[in-house]
């Protein structure tokens, strides 16, 4: 070929002259975006971009893993499809795995309902909204047999989220596959057994830190004794983006977890290569597209950098796996139909980024768990992409390009400066303790929130190209009373039968054993739940020991106002609060609550930090509330209003039940208002028990106090009218 | 029916939210709100005065509202019924407020004789110093019998609060080091009782170090005769040193009531009550009445300006108010 082109330096300064050209002369670092993580992005990438990037033109299923963790990667066999789901009852969850099964889907994840993450039994009173709401209820290991009956566990891989109740769960699963026959070293799957992402953003804590640690701890030790095929922990970084992080955040917060969980197990005397291999992993991903594939990138090119530490001999103690799950947070209810193409294009970005296993959530996810099409349709977005299309046919596509690599080592270099902060706060369990990472992803979340409701970043549908007619898509609904009393039947029938010496005895040596330091609790677990002790006796009998966690709510300010870009906006609702402050003699007050097991602080927290950045006084109630104890709050700091946020769709139970015991109280004056999760059919019924206002997903925050200012004035209007 | 009336029986009676109300009204900066305030606490003041106030002061984050709940759960352990006043800053920039200390008495805010209220301070620190007197004795009539005020210590704020309780308590961290000496002079002469904070986990031995050193420096400043300020340690995250703190609060108050001192000083907080409220009264007065005119506007200008001298600018509008006074007080009796 004739050198008929220009390359390198020469073609670059053609290219700068042709871009400027393009954008009329204007400056070309217009182009350049800044990124939340604090990058930036280059309109055009080039070989000189390339220098001093360390891990280039490494090899797949080779150090530092940049390329994938696997040689041939898909193009010998594909990643596993693996959908997270659970719901209502043991008999209809299984029913649902079979379907699945049957339809492609090659591992089963089990998603848990609240009150069985949080250690409560079904007849608990603390949990009367959140039985079988939001995932399946289990309180005895006959629950388990059910929701596994004819599924063979020692074919099965099977992922269970679970980190709070982990020990009476994953001793339900051991004792369910024994009971089938089917021995404890059989059995392969993931349980997530990450605790401290829970103290972060999950909220599915029982225990405070320490001993929680240790928990995880044993359960290490004891899979890498007696369940060689099962992963031990997946260290999550999902839940970190969804409540509001960005890449660089969620990657450096995940393998800061992660180190902490390999430097607690080295402490107890464990060989670094006898359960570091064993270590999975879970991310999110979102809607940037190629940050998301950097990130995949990125942390596996971390954790083998990172790993070196502990001097491995194995590779595969410091070689990533990962699973995926596309983000639930991108989806909105507006115009639900446009959640399939934004799934698909994460999934895109998951797979190209070398994914072990994913998820792919429903289209109908902004409004409640999926029903049977939904997640057909989401099941078969992989599909499609395995079977149609030609992106397994190669390893790492995206390796060698100009651009990919450099934001891979970029994204490196920016969440290592995110890891030395946690480092000079002396590691991930003393950060979380002084609530700076929580503070920094709240942060972040304020900044997203302010970036959507100004119009500066754009989602279809929401705030730009909005359709009219709202698309009325099938819901699913859950009648958890029904449910609740089944179990509380199972739980009776459970107890009626079993051998209660025995109960008694496994459970006081369990308790023993948490109170000294040597003994393995899944050991003393599993013993409990082969006597038939309930989840809630053995979470239980071990807080006898361990007590219970509260977290410390903290709360950023003015970071929305400072990120919101129309002031015009801003400024209005702000003299509406200051005439509304002259008039009332005391600024708005708005008690933020979440009511019952749900643990989702997002939304209740920009909320909160936003509505004090316009001028209300807010104050926050503790995570799961009754609503006893959320209406004597608000008659004690006398609030205007009480602003619920919900989230596991509690609020038909728990709503009107608030709602009574401000009237019983003398209180009808304080105002309820209701925001979240909220399918549209059940706003009528809410209204009709005494709510004000309903507030779905995307309402923006400005019009949401304004709106909240109204149904103070039309409740005291109201109140004086009577 | 007459709304002070209604309010103050139901406070007599104990009724949570009607002292949730009052309190409300209290901290009003409506007029009208303000003589309903007045007429209420009028009815109930000859019910208030039994309670045991304690004052607790510290820096932001040294563990006020986490040892608020240590302390009254074990208060309620003997039956007292316990009321938390706790004032939280306002955001200065925006004026809204985010208020916290309650969250950090989770299982407190439970308890049925237990009564928290935080309040936002609008800025004013001086001013919440200023209801929050009439909170407590709100929540006295209410038959709350002991009363617990949080502050911000910044200052201004702890000297407030020092003037309306009984028994001063001020949080100190572990390894407050240089901010110690800030702290000493004058604030820790306030103090009845010192406590560091937060003495567990690898803190423990700071903790006890600065104990020793505080004992020392307190050694050095003068108090009221017959109580030497004790310096304690406590962790409220684990439950030490709560039963210490409250044994020292009865005895430091139990001292006081049968020297005679706490009446004594019930008298001067009631005395520097009166006389704050007539300056602040007499400042509200003259913005109410020439805060349309001109008139202050214009003398603050000519100050600010280096026109005049503040004290010849006061005089001088005092000067006009009392000839208009007194021209109005002679048109009448003509
Ligand atoms: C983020 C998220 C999470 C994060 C939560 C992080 C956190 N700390 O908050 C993580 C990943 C941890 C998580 C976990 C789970 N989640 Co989730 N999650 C979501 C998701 C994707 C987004 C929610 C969100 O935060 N949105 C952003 C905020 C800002 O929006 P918002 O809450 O709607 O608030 C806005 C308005 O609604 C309104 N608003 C909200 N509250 C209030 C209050 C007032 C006073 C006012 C005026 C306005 C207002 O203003 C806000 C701004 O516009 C939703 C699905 C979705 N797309 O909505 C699922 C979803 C809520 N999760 C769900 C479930 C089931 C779970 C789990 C229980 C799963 C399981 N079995 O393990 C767990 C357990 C969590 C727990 N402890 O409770 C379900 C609930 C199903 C249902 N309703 O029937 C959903 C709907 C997804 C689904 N379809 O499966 N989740
Ligand atoms: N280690 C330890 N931390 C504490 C203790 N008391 C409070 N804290 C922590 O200190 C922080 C501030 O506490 P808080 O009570 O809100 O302080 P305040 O601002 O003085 O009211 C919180 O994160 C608490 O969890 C304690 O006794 N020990
Ligand atoms: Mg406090």
């Amino acid at each position: 070929m004739k050198q008929s082109f220009k390359s390198g330096r020469l073609g670059y300064d053609l290219w700068v002259k042709d871009a400027s050209a393009d954008i009329k002369g204007s400056p070309l670092e217009q182009l350049t975006r800044q990124t939340p993580e604090g990058l930036s992005l280059k309109p055009l990438y080039t070989a000189a971009d390339l220098q001093g990037i360390p891990f280039l033109d490494t090899m797949p299923g080779q150090p530092p893993f940049t390329r994938g963790p696997r040689a041939t990667m898909y193009t010998f066999r594909p990643w596993t499809i693996r959908q997270y789901a659970g719901f209502s009852t043991a008999e209809e969850s299984n029913k649902f795995y079979r379907n699945a099964l049957a339809a492609g889907q090659k591992g089963l994840s089990v998603a848990f309902d609240l009150a069985t993450h949080r250690g409560y039994d079904s007849d608990n009173l603390r949990v009367v909204g959140d039985v079988g709401k939001a995932g399946v209820a289990i309180d005895t290991v006959d629950d388990m047999k059910i929701l596994f009956d004819q599924i063979p566990l020692d074919q099965m891989s099977v992922s269970m989220t679970m980190n709070g109740a982990v020990l009476p769960i994953l001793a339900g699963y051991i004792v369910a596959a024994e009971e089938q026959g089917v021995s404890q070293d059989k059995l392969t799957g993931t349980i997530q057994n990450d605790i401290l992402k829970e103290y972060l953003v999950r909220n599915t804590y029982i225990y405070p830190p320490k001993p929680s640690m240790r928990i995880v701890g044993d359960i290490i030790e004891y899979t890498s004794q007696f369940m060689p095929n099962y992963n031990s922990i997946s260290i999550s970084g999902y839940h970190i983006q969804e409540a509001g992080a960005d890449a660089a955040l969620e990657l450096a917060y995940t393998l800061a977890d992660g180190i902490e969980y390999v430097k607690a197990a080295i402490a107890r005397g464990q060989d670094v290569d006898s359960f570091a291999p064993r270590l999975s992993f879970f991310f999110a991903v979102g809607m940037n597209f190629y940050m998301e594939i950097a990130k995949l990138r990125a942390a596996r090119t971390l954790w083998w950098e990172l790993m070196q530490q502990f001097a491995p001999k194995n590779p595969k103690s410091s070689m990533l796996r990962t699973h995926c799950q596309t983000s639930g947070w991108t989806l909105t209810e507006q115009d639900p139909y446009n959640n399939m193409v934004r799934t698909t294009i994460e999934a895109m970005a998951a797979v190209l980024g070398g994914t072990q296993s994913l998820h792919t959530n429903s289209f109908d996810e902004a409004v409640s768990l999926p029903t049977k099409t939904s997640s057909r349709i989401a099941r078969n977005t992989q599909l499609i992409i395995q079977e149609e299309t030609d992106i397994t046919h190669t390893v790492d596509p995206f390796g060698g390009s100009y651009f990919m690599e450099k934001l891979t080592f970029d994204l490196i270099n920016r969440a290592k400066e995110i890891l030395q902060e946690i480092d000079a706060a002396g590691g991930m369990v003393e950060a979380i303790q002084s609530g700076l990472p929580k503070l920094r992803i709240e942060e972040s979340a304020a900044q997203k929130q302010a970036g959507i409701d100004s119009g500066a970043n754009i989602i279809v549908g929401v705030n730009k190209y909005r359709v009219q007619e709202a698309s009325e898509i099938d819901v699913l609904d859950i009648d958890n009373t029904a449910v609740r009393e089944a179990q509380i039947k199972r739980i009776k029938a459970v107890k009626a039968t079993r051998d209660s010496k025995a109960t008694e005895q496994a459970l006081n040596a369990l308790k023993d054993a948490a109170a000294s330091d040597s003994a393995n609790l899944l050991a003393y677990a599993i013993e409990c739940m082969r006597k038939r002790a309930t989840v809630g006796e053995i979470s239980d009998a071990i807080a006898e020991i361990y007590g219970r966690h509260t977290a410390t709510t903290q709360a950023v300010s003015n970071v929305y106002i400072n990120n919101y870009k129309d002031s015009g906006v801003i400024d209005d609702v702000k003299q509406q609060i200051a005439e509304f402050t002259i008039e009332e003699g005391r600024r708005p007050r708005i008690l933020v609550v979440k009511l019952g097991q749900d643990g989702h602080d997002r939304g209740a927290k920009v909320i909160a930090t936003g509505f004090a950045d316009l001028g209300f006084d807010v104050d926050i109630g503790p995570l799961f509330q009754t609503p006893e104890e959320a209406a004597k709050q608000a008659i004690e700091n006398d609030v205007h209003v009480i602003g619920v946020s919900t989230q596991v769709a509690g609020h038909k139970t728990l709503v009107p039940q608030l709602i009574k015991v401000l009237q019983i109280h003398d209180a009808h004056e304080i105002a309820v208002v209701v925001g979240g999760i909220i399918p549209t059919r059940d706003y009528a019924e809410l209204k009709k028990a005494g709510v004000v206002s309903v507030f779905g997903p995307g309402t923006p925050i400005p019009e949401c106090a304004a709106q909240v200012l109204q149904a103070i004035k039309s409740k005291q209007k109201s109140e004086i009218a009577k | 029916m007459n709304v002070a009336f209604d309010l103050a029986e139901k406070i007599l009676a104990g009724q949570r939210r009607a002292l949730a109300k009052a309190i409300t009204l209290i901290e009003s900066t409506k007029h009208a709100d303000r003589l309903i305030a007045e007429e209420i606490l009028t009815r109930i003041i000859p019910h208030t005065g039994n309670s045991i106030r304690l004052g607790i002061s510290g820096v932001p984050g040294v563990g006020k509202s986490t040892l608020i709940e240590a302390l009254g759960k074990y208060l309620l352990q003997y039956n007292k019924r316990l009321a938390v006043l706790t004032i939280d800053p306002s955001s200065p920039v925006t004026g809204g407020s985010i208020l916290g200390d309650k969250t950090r008495m989770e299982s407190l805010a439970r308890e049925e004789n237990a009564f928290i209220r935080p309040s936002p301070t609008n800025g004013n620190l001086g001013g919440v110093g200023r209801r929050t007197r009439e909170t407590m004795l709100a929540c006295e009539a209410a038959g709350f019998d002991f009363i617990i005020v949080e502050t911000v210590g910044v200052g201004q704020s702890e000297v407030a609060a020092a003037s309306m309780v009984d028994v001063f308590m001020m949080l100190q961290l572990p390894n407050a080091g240089d901010e110690l000496q800030g702290i000493k002079k004058g604030i820790l002469e306030l103090a009845d009782i010192l406590v560091i904070t937060k003495a567990d986990g690898q803190q423990k031995q700071m903790a006890e170090h600065a104990r020793l050193e505080q004992q020392r420096a307190l050694h050095l400043t003068r108090h009221e005769n017959n109580w030497k300020p004790p310096v304690l340690t406590a962790s409220a995250l684990e439950d030490k040193g709560i039963a210490q703190i409250f044994e020292s609060v009865d005895e430091c108050h139990r001292i006081k009531q049968s020297s005679g001192q706490l009446q004594l000083k019930r008298q001067a907080q009631a005395r520097a009550w009166f006389e704050q409220e007539l300056v602040e009264g007499a400042k509200d007065w003259l913005v109410h009445h020439l805060g349309s005119s001109h008139q202050l506007a214009d003398a603050e200008s000519d100050v600010i300006g280096g026109r005049i001298p503040a004290s010849a600018a006061v005089r001088h509008i005092f000067d006009q108010l009392l000839s208009g006074a007194e021209s109005t007080t002679k048109k009448i009796r003509r």
